[in-house]
This record gives C-alpha cells, sequence and structure tokens, in this order.
C-alpha cells in the first residue's frame, strides 16, 4: 500500500517540478528566475561549499570554550519551541491532506498506521528544502556544510515528529476530560516552576551580576555559560542538547559520536508517533476543508479568506448616499483595515519598537524614557514610510480580482483609483502626524537648545508626509495595474527562485521611480531653502521649503492618480485571466 | 434599450465575438445560449463595460457603453455566475456602499425590502463568509437591484439556489421584465430559458447563428411545426456536422 502512496507522492513532486521547467519559457519566470537565482547564489550558495570562490561572511564556528554556550543556546530555543507546541495548540490532532488525498484516501482500505506513513513521507519533502534553505544560511558563518545539513535534519525532523505525537496527545487528554485550558495551565505552571527553580539555583549558587557585569557582554555570556551547564539547567536540556550535538560537531568524528543518541531519540519519537491509537480522520477531513477554501479564496484573490473568524468591523463614519462616490470606496477600504490591524497586532508592533528603540539607545547615551521615546518616534516614522505602503494593502493590490465589479460601477477611472488608494494614505498619515506630535511633545522634555528648529523640521515633514506616502501609495498600485501577472495579487500565487527574482526586480525598479519623483521635489526644496535660510534663518526655511516640495511631489501625485485611472480603465481583467 | 452593433472582441488572435448585433427591448428577455466557449460571458462583459469591445458599438438606454460610460453603468446591472462581494463588508454595508456608489437616496427603505423579498433580512449583520453560496448570491441580487436598473444581464442566475430560489428567481425576474426592464440572461439551462425568455440568441464561436424571439427560432430549426423542443433546437443550430453524418444532438444512452 505504501508503494502507492510514494508513487502519488514522487509523481506530484516530479510533475510539479516539470511544470515549474515549463513555466520558464515565459519570459517573466525566465528573468525572475536568472535574477533569484544569482541572488541566491550571492547570498546563500557560494558560500555552502568551499573551493567556489566565496568565502564565510564571518567565521563563526564554534570554539571548544564556547561549544557548550552555544549547544546550551540551541537547546534552550528547541525546549522553547517544544514548550510551545504543549500550550499553544487548542484543537485535535489532524493531519492535514488535501481534499482529494481525503477523497482517494480515506474511504480506501487504507490503515491509520499507514496514513501517518504517508504525512512523515511527504512532510519529509518540505523538511528537505527547510534543510537546504537553513543550511545556505548557517553555512555563511563557518562551518562544514554536510555536518550542518544532517544537523538540521535531524533536528527539524524530530521536532516533526514530536509535534504530531504532542497533538495526538493532546486528542487523548481531550478525550479524558481533560480541558485545553488545564493542559495548558499544567504545562505552564510546571514551565514556571522549573524556570523558578533554575532562578532560585542560580541566585542562591552563583556569584551575582554586579552593575559593571550587565554592561559587558562577555560577562553576560559567561553567566548564561554557568546557568545553563551546571545545576538544574544541565538536566532540564539534557535530552535538547543531544539534538543540537551533530549540529555543532566540529568534525566528522565528533558528529558521530553525537550521532547515536539523536538517533535514539528520534526512533523513540516515531515509534511514539505511530503507535498512538488516536482517530484523526475527523478533524482531518475538516482541516482539509479548512486548507480547500484557503487556497481557494487566495486563487480567488481574496487573501483576507485564509484569516480564520473574521468578524465584522463598524465604519469608520456614516457613508450617506449621496455625495462624490468615490467616498464609497475610501468608506470600504477603511473598514478593511480594521480587519487587517487588529489590536494584538498594534501591541506587537509597538513591543517591537519599544525593544529597538531601547536596543539602540543601549548603544547610545543613556538620558532616561524620553530619549527611548524619542528613538521610537524616529524608527516608527522611517518603518511608517518603508513598511506602511507594503503593510497596508487595503487598494487595488487588494480588490483587484474584482476588478470585473468596480468596472460596473458608473466612476470615472481616477475617481475609483482616488477611493482605491485614499484609506491606505489617510491611516498612515494619522499615525505618522500622531508620531510627530509625540516627538514635538518630546521637546519640552528633552535638553535641546534648537526647539524652533526641531519644530520647523517637525512641521515640514507635516507638510511633506500626505504626499509623500500618497505617492509612495502610487507606485505600487500602477505597477499591479501594468503588471498584473508579475506582481501576486493572489489569483495565482507561484513560489520558488522565478517568484524571488520577480520581487526584487519590482523592489528594484519602484525605488527607481521613487527617486525619481522625489527629483524635482528635492530640487524645489533645496532652492526654496537656500533662498530663505540666510534672510530669514532656517525655522522659517525648513517648512518653506517643505511646502515647496509638498506642491511638487502633489502635482506629481495628482498627476499619478490620473494615470493610475486611465490604466484602470484600460486595465482588461479577461486578458490577464487568459494570458 | 440595449443596442449591439458589430461587437467584435479580440484577445491577440483569437476572435471571441465576432460582429454580433442585436437588440432587446424594455421588457424584453433574452436567452444568450451557446456552446462552451462561444463567447456569451465576454459579450456580457462588453456589454457591461467591463472590457471594451474591440470593434463595435453598444448602447445602453441610448448611451454608449465606452464613450458615455458613466451613464449607460448608472442604468444597469450585472449579475455574475459567481457573487463577487467584499469579504469584509456585511450584508448591509455592501447596501450602504452600493447605495453611495449609485446615488441611491432612499436606499434604506428599498434595501431593507430586498432583504426581506431575499429572505436575508436575518442576515443583515453577516460578513459573506458567514453566507451559504445562495445567500451570498441573494446579496449580489440585492446589491444589483438597489438602484432599480432599466437593464439587467445575468450570468448562470440560478447557480447555487435551492428550489425555492430557483422559483423566487425566475418570478423576480419576470417582474423586473413586467416592470420594464431589458433582460439578457446567459444560461446552459435551456428550460430556464425556454420558461422565461422571450427572445432567444444563440452563440456558436462568438458568431451569432440566430437572434428571434422563440417562436422564430423554433419555426426555424423544426422539421415540421412543434416537433422540436429547445434541447432539440440547440442541438440543430450548434452541431458541426462532419461529412457524411447527420445533423442533431449526440444519441442519449439507452
Amino acid at each position: 500500500m505504501i508503494a502507492a502512496l510514494i508513487y502519488l507522492q514522487y509523481h506530484s513532486f516530479r510533475n510539479r517540478l516539470v511544470s515549474r521547467f515549463k513555466r520558464l519559457q515565459q519570459p517573466k519566470y525566465l528573468i525572475g528566475a536568472v535574477v533569484g537565482g544569482l541572488y541566491f547564489y550571492f547570498y546563500f550558495f557560494r558560500y555552502l561549499f568551499r573551493g567556489f570562490g566565496g568565502r564565510p561572511m564571518a567565521n563563526l564556528a564554534v570554539s571548544p570554550e564556547h561549544l557548550q554556550l552555544f549547544e546550551s543556546g540551541g537547546a534552550l530555543i528547541l525546549f522553547v519551541i517544544v514548550l510551545l507546541a504543549w500550550i499553544i495548540p487548542h484543537e485535535r490532532a489532524a493531519l492535514t491532506f488535501t481534499e482529494a488525498e481525503v477523497a482517494f484516501l480515506f474511504p480506501a482500505p487504507v490503515s491509520r498506521r499507514t496514513l501517518i506513513h504517508f504525512k512523515l513521507l511527504r512532510s519529509q519533502l518540505r523538511i528537505f528544502f527547510s534543510v537546504l534553505l537553513l543550511t545556505f544560511f548557517s553555512r555563511r558563518f563557518g562551518g562544514n556544510a554536510w555536518i550542518h545539513g544532517f544537523g538540521w535534519w535531524l533536528m527539524l525532523s524530530t521536532l516533526n515528529l514530536h509535534f504530531l505525537g504532542s497533538s495526538f496527545a493532546r486528542t487523548m487528554l481531550l478525550d479524558h476530560g481533560i480541558s485545553n485550558r488545564l493542559r495548558r495551565l499544567l504545562v505552564f505552571g510546571l514551565a514556571l516552576a522549573l524556570a523558578g527553580g533554575v532562578w532560585m539555583w542560580a541566585k542562591q549558587t552563583l556569584p551575582a551580576l554586579g552593575p559593571a557585569d550587565t554592561a559587558n557582554p562577555a560577562a553576560m555570556l559567561d553567566y548564561a555559560q554557568r546557568v545553563l551547564t551546571t545545576g538544574p539547567a544541565l538536566y532540564l536540556l539534557f535530552s535538547f542538547r543531544l539534538m543540537v550535538r551533530p549540529f555543532f560537531a566540529p568534525d566528522a568524528p565528533a558528529f558521530f559520536d553525537a550521532l547515536p543518541p539523536v538517533l535514539l531519540l528520534f526512533l523513540l519519537h516515531y515509534l511514539w508517533v505511530i503507535y498512538s491509537d488516536v482517530a484523526f480522520e475527523e478533524a482531518s477531513v475538516e482541516a482539509s476543508q479548512k486548507l480547500a477554501a484557503r487556497v481557494a479564496a487566495v486563487r480567488a484573490g481574496n487573501w483576507r479568506g485564509m484569516k480564520e473568524n473574521q468578524k465584522a468591523r463598524r465604519p469608520w463614519f456614516k457613508l450617506t448616499a449621496t455625495g462624490p462616490a468615490a467616498t464609497a470606496l475610501f468608506w470600504k477600504n477603511l473598514i478593511g483595515v480594521g480587519q487587517v490591524f487588529s489590536v494584538r497586532l498594534g501591541i506587537t508592533i509597538l513591543v517591537v519598537l519599544v525593544i529597538f528603540g531601547f536596543a539602540l539607545n543601549g548603544q547610545v547615551h543613556r538620558q532616561g524614557i524620553s530619549i527611548v521615546v524619542a528613538f521610537f518616534v524616529a524608527i516608527a516614522l522611517v518603518y511608517s514610510l518603508l513598511l506602511g505602503p507594503q503593510v497596508l494593502r487595503l487598494d487595488f493590490r487588494n480588490d483587484l480580482p474584482l476588478a470585473d465589479i468596480l468596472k460596473t460601477f458608473p466612476l470615472r477611472g481616477w475617481q475609483i483609483a482616488l477611493g482605491e488608494i485614499l484609506a491606505p494614505v489617510v491611516v498612515l498619515v494619522a499615525f505618522q502626524w500622531l508620531l510627530l506630535l509625540v516627538g514635538a511633545g518630546l521637546l519640552f522634555c528633552l535638553p535641546v537648545k534648537q526647539e524652533a528648529l526641531f519644530l520647523a523640521i517637525a512641521l515640514g515633514a507635516a507638510f511633506l508626509l500626505p504626499v509623500l506616502d500618497l505617492l509612495l501609495l502610487l507606485i505600487p498600485n500602477a505597477a499591479v495595474l501594468l503588471f498584473p501577472s508579475w506582481i501576486q495579487t493572489g489569483r495565482d500565487s507561484p513560489r520558488g527562485i522565478e517568484t524571488t527574482g520577480q520581487r526584487l526586480i519590482f523592489a528594484l525598479g519602484q525605488m527607481l521611480v521613487l527617486v525619481l519623483a522625489l527629483l524635482p521635489a528635492a530640487a524645489a526644496f533645496v532652492g526654496v531653502f537656500f533662498l530663505l535660510n540666510f534672510t530669514l534663518g532656517p525655522a522659517v526655511a525648513v517648512p518653506a521649503a517643505a511646502l515647496a516640495a509638498t506642491m511638487v511631489l502633489a502635482a506629481e501625485a495628482g498627476l499619478g492618480v490620473m494615470l493610475l485611472g486611465k490604466l484602470f480603465e484600460r486595465f482588461d481583467v479577461t486578458e490577464e485571466q487568459t494570458s | 434599450m440595449v443596442q449591439v452593433e458589430g461587437l467584435t472582441k479580440l484577445y491577440g488572435e483569437f476572435v471571441a465575438v465576432n460582429e454580433l448585433s442585436f437588440a432587446v427591448q424594455p421588457g424584453e428577455v433574452m436567452g444568450l445560449v451557446g456552446p462552451n466557449g462561444a463567447g456569451k460571458t465576454t459579450t456580457l462583459r462588453c456589454l457591461s463595460g467591463i472590457i471594451p469591445p474591440t470593434r463595435g458599438t453598444v448602447r445602453v438606454g441610448g448611451h454608449d457603453i465606452v464613450r458615455d460610460a458613466i451613464a449607460a453603468k448608472q442604468q444597469l446591472a450585472f449579475f455574475t455566475d459567481e457573487p463577487r462581494l467584499f469579504d469584509y463588508l456585511t450584508v448591509w454595508q455592501h447596501l450602504n456602499f452600493v447605495a453611495r456608489i449609485y446615488q441611491v437616496p432612499d436606499y434604506e427603505r428599498t434595501g431593507r425590502e430586498l432583504l426581506e423579498e431575499l429572505e436575508i433580512a436575518n442576515k443583515r449583520d453577516a460578513l459573506p463568509g458567514e453566507l451559504s453560496r445562495g445567500m451570498k448570491q441573494k446579496l449580489a441580487i440585492a446589491c444589483g437591484l438597489l438602484h432599480s436598473p432599466k437593464v439587467i444581464y445575468f450570468d448562470e442566475p440560478l447557480t447555487g439556489l435551492d428550489p425555492l430560489g430557483i422559483r423566487r428567481m425566475k418570478d423576480s425576474i419576470l417582474k423586473r421584465a413586467r416592470d420594464g426592464a431589458a433582460i439578457i440572461i446567459s444560461s446552459h439551462l435551456l428550460h430556464l430559458v425556454q420558461e422565461i425568455c422571450s427572445r432567444l440568441l444563440i452563440l456558436k464561436n462568438g458568431r451569432k447563428i440566430i437572434d428571434g424571439t422563440l417562436d422564430e427560432v423554433t419555426r426555424k430549426f423544426s422539421e415540421q411545426p412543434g416537433d422540436a423542443n429547445l434541447e432539440e433546437i440547440f442541438f440543430r443550430a450548434t452541431s458541426e456536422p462532419g461529412p457524411g453524418a447527420p445533423a442533431g444532438p449526440p444519441p442519449l444512452p439507452h
């Protein structure tokens, strides 16, 4: 029976590969493949094997004195991953099959164990590609490629078995009346108790860290090494250390020495999974249906269809039935913003930015929380310009699969274009102006001497940001209408090196267009600034120059909206679908 | 109400629709039928301004769909075979949105009536993801009818509807026609076409095979009066007999 499943797996893989190669006959994929291949070569592949002219970017080969620390660090990461696998998931065990596999295999005389074997076999393909990429990456820091590759494979394969086994165990616990909440509480409590035990032991046994030590990375590493390699952590992380040891082996003999315990762990996990008698079929059928629905949603261009538990959002303002019709598109997309931005995402971004701000602050100087907030504001502003237009895709990039519906609306192209891109612009500008206000408020808390100049810069930025955002959003929207099959809007989502290449080409193209668009505005800024700086001073010259640049950018953006509208009017939905 | 003259749509060298001319008057229901790939959907897309015709003109209510697109589109509604909805707008928000697009001042009353008529009033605050296929279809219909269009195109309107929904949909189409709307229905369901259409246009390979009232079409393809139903007529009209082969539909299995 397993031979038939291997046949299925082999031919599916082979046919997929053949279709990938056939796709290269199209120039867009061929060019993408060349660029993507060059990127992978220069960034990863030339570091894989020595003798190809590539040198490791940094030799972080593990020295014997740090081997234990590296092993312990790796073991700690694995420990956390395994712990999370016991805490976070809530669903019953479900082996993910496609709908076709469910339709063919579940009614067929195939045992549950064979299905598990099939699932394990299929996951090996995914693991193989992950190992390849991880080896490309880790090899850049030195070490032996084969040892890294096998090390990654052992870790990922054992983890894969562990996730499967833990899902079976979770189902068994549910069947015995132990709820998810109770399980999470127990595992989390156990983890806390273990962490508390290690902390208590370290506090009582090891010499406390002084203020000088906390500023010294070497002292901190030394302390971490002692905590992880002596006392309870040594035993707690024992099996995890065994798992990472082959990866860190400096040579082949050390690798083969480290191999038997890991293989034993792997075998034990395999037996655990194979002999778990858990019914997964019902949950698998449900999971396959969800998977199929997600795939269908994505192929239909509905990326948000991937999100589960989507909730209805209240509109940001009341939309009356009369007035400019394009406002309806703006109103609609603002509601969509609520779907993209959850409170959880907002908190995550905030935490990441604050941590980043603290990290940077530690490297500069310490002048209290105001400096940290100032860093946070500056970083958030820069990131809002760089990432904002990429994250906020509630425009043509999202609605293009519904272009035929938009085209039936009695609106001109420029009205649809403006209505489509206005929502992300407004959200971005609101966020950026808020940051500027916070930044301006900080001037009163910091020992800044040139408050007027800083306020002038903030005012200039407030002028510039809306048109800059508009321009930054116009470029990808125009690109998606000009080259819809290059930019993945969700109708089809091919993957691979060629897609990476396409994205690189587009990123570079967008940057080039932006630079060209900014040049006239920069010239206006410089001209006005030099004209006024000598007579009225920088506090007046900066906002005035920014205003001049804003006007230039606004004219460009206005033309851009008209052009985008024309592009949309000419956009032939059917040609794109049939090409 | 709808006047089509010399409509041609090319994709490269492929001719999707070829020199198509016809007219649909207010109160008429025209069935657009043909085998797969005949060009039915392309025709409807050209008629609704979704894609530009390569040649020819389409006038909706006297307005050219290319030159005077806004005025033409204000009068029409196009129902695609798959209901196309915004997945983050609720049922009512869809109506609110459409009301602004088409400037329908009293949309709240009309919208409530439509939701009642289509039996989805209790789903007012539901997202499309929470609706069944049939309910999504009904929502798309409510959105399309909100601005009381004078010209309505349906592409396979009965897909996904239950028997009661099918009955209601037929009644609704006939009611709109009685109220003076010009309706074009593209469908493979020949019994639907026979039941509710007053005119018929048969397409094949982008070309018009015949266009006329049901009686005219029946007369042309019947050897004797009353000897053929629409299915027979369809096969006779669209079959391409090979050398020596008799014209007509493929034989039914016994």
